[in-house]
């Protein structure tokens, strides 16, 4: 049992009991709303879920780790950002990956533009649970607006490794 | 105000159906076509994954999968009341006024601050997002809070930037891109493209 679904049960706890108190149609309007959504996430998000564990296995991150290193500047900046977009997976296999890459000497901003774009972009959150919950055209706004945070975030890295020692990141 | 008017006609729709009626409108789209495009997106990479990386990949994945989806549903279940509550409980008026149309900078600074603090995963905050943008809230606003839960997502760096990257590079990564969900909400609001929002509770569109 995790923080974070303790924290989610707590709070549709609260949420239930506030709805409930005050003795109206408040609770079963909230339950049925639950009720719709969950029914038309629900398909959606397991073949999306079986998907993602599938890309996953597919992505060759060793491979992409030795493109990464700071000799590569910009270079890198940009195939860490390209390489982020492509992981359809949660924080455990994005991390891991991350620290592959790390520890095969990838470069700081390399790292960030890499956590930034896998963090933005991860497919399988845009199937589960974008589109289905919010619709295409946001989804468009939304991709379009935040493409360029991820090179962003890499330039902005590089420019502090001019003036600081970035620190490392360590494997785990 | 657009946003305004807009607003008002956001209650439940659906009140009127009963019984069968709902129950039906309600399962066609549940396994409509965009489901069927789901299930061949499911078995092209599981077939993609068995031919290209090989059966004990195959098997792993599997595993991981079911691990995945038993891990989610209750997370899902969760995040689902909470937003049904939300949405019925929320002051929708006073939210408008904090992060919607005409919110202007501040609507920004407030929805990514919003997107830091979201405990929970995607579910809870693609609900919640859902929630906002049906009650008025600013594209610009909905692009921030989510690339700020993305990317600065407190409880994420907590659980697993600090303990798999270590303490410095995630400090470093947190500085270097608290700018960018304002900078995201920005051009948002610039870029000259429709939006219309889903309502999957509604089955209806919001325009904006």
């Amino acid at each position: 049992m995790s923080v974070g679904i303790l924290i989610l049960y707590g709070m549709a706890g609260i949420l239930m009991a506030l709805a409930l108190s005050r003795r109206d149609d408040t609770f079963r309007l909230g339950l049925r709303r639950a009720l719709e959504q969950f029914l038309i996430l629900a398909p959606r998000m397991f073949c999306a879920l079986i998907a993602a564990g599938f890309v996953a296995k597919l992505i060759p991150g060793d491979f992409i780790a030795r493109y990464l290193g700071s000799e590569a500047g910009m270079t890198a900046v940009l195939i860490a950002a390209a390489t982020g977009i492509t992981i359809p997976a949660g924080p455990v296999i994005a991390f891991s990956i991350a620290a592959v890459f790390a520890q095969a000497g990838a470069s700081v901003p390399a790292l960030i533009a890499f956590i930034t774009s896998w963090s933005i972009f991860a497919a399988h959150r845009i199937f589960i649970y974008e589109i289905p919950l919010l619709g295409l055209s946001f989804l468009r706004l939304r991709l379009v607006a935040v493409g360029v945070t991820p090179i962003v975030a890499g330039v902005i890295g590089i420019v502090i490794g001019w003036f600081f020692t970035l620190p490392l990141g360590t494997g785990p | 105000m657009a946003t305004g008017t807009t607003m008002s006609t956001d209650q439940p729709a659906l009140e009127e159906e009963t019984g069968d009626s709902w129950w039906g409108s309600l399962l066609r789209r549940s396994f409509g076509r965009s489901f069927w495009g789901f299930v061949i997106f499911a078995i092209v990479s599981a077939t993609a994954c068995y031919v290209v990386v090989g059966a004990q990949a195959f098997d792993e994945a599997v595993e991981s999968d079911i691990a995945m989806v038993l891990r989610t549903v209750p997370r899902i279940i969760a995040a689902m009341l909470v937003a049904g509550m939300i949405w019925v409980m929320l002051p929708r008026d006073r939210l408008t006024s904090m992060i919607g149309g005409e919110s202007g900078f501040m609507g920004l600074v407030i929805a990514a601050t919003a997107g830091v603090i979201t405990p929970g995963g995607p579910s809870a905050a693609f609900s919640l997002l859902a929630v906002l943008g049906a009650a008025g809230a600013d594209r610009g606003a909905m692009v921030a809070y989510l690339a700020s839960w993305s990317m600065l997502g407190i409880q994420r760096i907590i659980v697993w930037d600090v303990p798999m990257m270590g303490a410095e590079f995630s400090l470093t990564r947190f500085l270097v891109s608290l700018p960018l969900p304002i900078l995201a909400g920005l051009i948002a609001r610039m870029l000259p493209m429709k939006l219309a929002l889903v309502d999957p509770g509604a089955d209806k569109v919001h325009k904006r």
